[in-house]
């Protein structure tokens, strides 16, 4: 069966919309029909279901967890690469860190946690608008630790290594000044900041692996609840909070929410983004 | 100032770890359910996890825990566990005048769909409308093939509007063709505008559905 002979209703789109929405915290607004529809479609080929109906009571009760999972993956496109959802980098030092470093002593380190840092775009853009965009730079030490699963993916981050696509985002000056281009459309970046970023592997629902993580003012999780079945996520987010200082702050991805998961943290509205806060 | 060096870090990820290596045994950890300190409270309550004989003195700390750090990671506990004794303790739980115990309750059996299957007729049954509707919502996340019928004989029986309300609403979602003369019954039956309300979007969502066909 091809996908365009597969048809969405309107009431099948708001029954999807309503049951997704609560098991992640995505919602899906009409203008988002088509996207959704289209995606939906895919996965009601892919599992040779029938028709929507047929899908929707497979994903419903498979007891697995698979094809939600899979489901999830279709609906989030997840890319990394420098800057992504910058809004947040400019929270950090416009908000987020001179809150930070009123409750600090003079000399206090403070302490970024990156996780997942996958290939280390994220850590990295964390590193770079700190240099570049926080005006308190020079009166504070900044520790930042990059924490992923895949050890495959932190060895790429240690070697620092990115495509031009990865790195469109950034200013071409500040490209100069922390790249150096190797011919075959690969950047390096330079060995002061990949010497700036402490790589170490973790499984955050592990909680003998996660008991050093301690003492952070800031933690970027961004983009790994939503792959996570309920209960890890609820996991996740006590060992997010447990890693905090008192005060500190964990940044979400856009579509993520911790309302669903724990409400253990207290949410705060900054200018551009919510974060919570411990 | 600025960014400190990998090989400058004052607290380097393995320093931390090797001071907080210690042995945690259960009786230990049993005692630090109840130190003052939230923060050891709740590393007790979740390095309990591997213990399931856990299970009695999470709960009873859990209805008397204040601090709701502390109450999330117990119930983050009780659900790793997840054996009767877990189960039964948090349907206590629903039970109680603290709404955060009881909402966090509901979540926590919602993660326990085996052990929760058994003993949700019991639950649908229970005098107090208020446990009926909880194990409703424990119903929306069960992936029991029962779901449908449990709903189905909750509006066919239950005479309290508010219950059959919640099942309807949830048959939104689960309700087939199989539903549709229970819906239609539940509406004579009360004939009221918030049920007819909520039963009409049910027959809406389960005819939608079978357009496809």
């Amino acid at each position: 069966m091809n996908n365009a002979n597969i048809n969405i209703t309107k009431e099948d789109f708001l029954k999807f919309r309503e049951y997704f929405y609560r098991k992640t915290g995505i919602l899906f607004d009409e203008s988002k029909r088509y996207f959704v529809d289209k995606r939906l479609a895919e996965r009601i080929q892919k599992t040779g279901c029938k028709n929507f109906r047929e899908y929707f009571i497979k994903l419903r009760f498979d007891k697995s967890g698979i094809e939600f999972e899979r489901l999830v993956n279709a609906m989030t496109v997840n890319e990394t690469y420098f800057f992504r959802e910058e809004y947040q980098f400019q929270a950090m030092v416009n908000e987020i860190l001179p809150e930070i470093t009123k409750k600090k002593r003079e000399g206090e380190l403070i302490r970024i946690w990156s996780i997942p840092s996958s290939s280390g775009e994220e850590p990295y853009s964390i590193a770079i608008y700190l240099l570049e965009y926080w005006s308190d730079i020079n009166n504070w030490d900044v520790e930042i630790v990059a924490s992923d699963i895949d050890t495959n993916m932190l060895e790429k981050a240690k070697e620092g290594k990115f495509s031009q696509r990865s790195i469109q985002n950034i200013p071409p000056h500040l490209v100069k000044k922390y790249f150096t281009h190797n011919g075959n459309g690969q950047y390096q970046i330079c060995k002061d900041l990949r010497d700036s970023v402490e790589f170490k592997r973790v499984n955050i629902v592990d909680p003998l692996q996660t008991k050093a993580f301690r003492n952070f003012d800031l933690i970027f999780c961004r983009n790994m609840l939503i792959y996570f079945d309920d209960v890890s996520r609820k996991i996740a987010a006590e060992t997010l909070y447990d890693a905090l200082s008192p005060g500190g702050f964990v940044l979400l991805g856009h579509a993520e929410s911790m309302s669903r998961v724990t409400s253990i943290f207290k949410i705060r509205r900054f200018r551009k983004c919510i974060a919570y806060q411990k | 100032m600025g960014l400190v060096k990998r090989d400058q870090k004052k607290q380097s990820v393995d320093r931390v770890g090797e001071r907080r290596k210690r042995i945690r045994d259960f009786v230990g950890l049993v005692k630090g359910l109840s130190d003052p300190d939230p923060t050891v409270r709740r590393w007790c309550a979740r390095d309990l996890a591997v213990f399931s004989e856990a299970s009695k003195h999470l709960v009873e700390q859990l209805k008397k825990e204040k601090d709701r750090s502390v109450k999330e990671v117990i119930v983050t506990t009780l659900i790793r566990i997840g054996n009767k004794e877990a189960v039964q303790g948090l349907i206590e739980c629903l039970r109680s005048d603290d709404a955060h115990l009881r909402n966090a309750s509901i979540e926590a059996l919602k993660h326990l769909p085996h052990k929760v299957s058994p003993v949700m007729e019991q639950l649908l049954k229970d005098k107090d409308p208020d446990i009926r509707i909880f194990a409703i919502n424990i119903l929306e996340s069960l992936k029991d093939e029962r779901v449908e019928d449990w709903l189905i004989y909750v509006i066919e029986n239950d005479p309290h509007i508010n219950v059959c309300g919640t099942a309807l609403d949830l048959l939104t979602e689960v309700g087939t063709e199989k539903a549709l003369p229970s819906i239609a019954k539940v509406k004579e039956r009360f004939n009221n505008p918030y049920i007819n309300y909520v039963a009409d979007i049910a027959v809406r969502r389960i005819r939608g559905a079978e357009e496809n066909e």
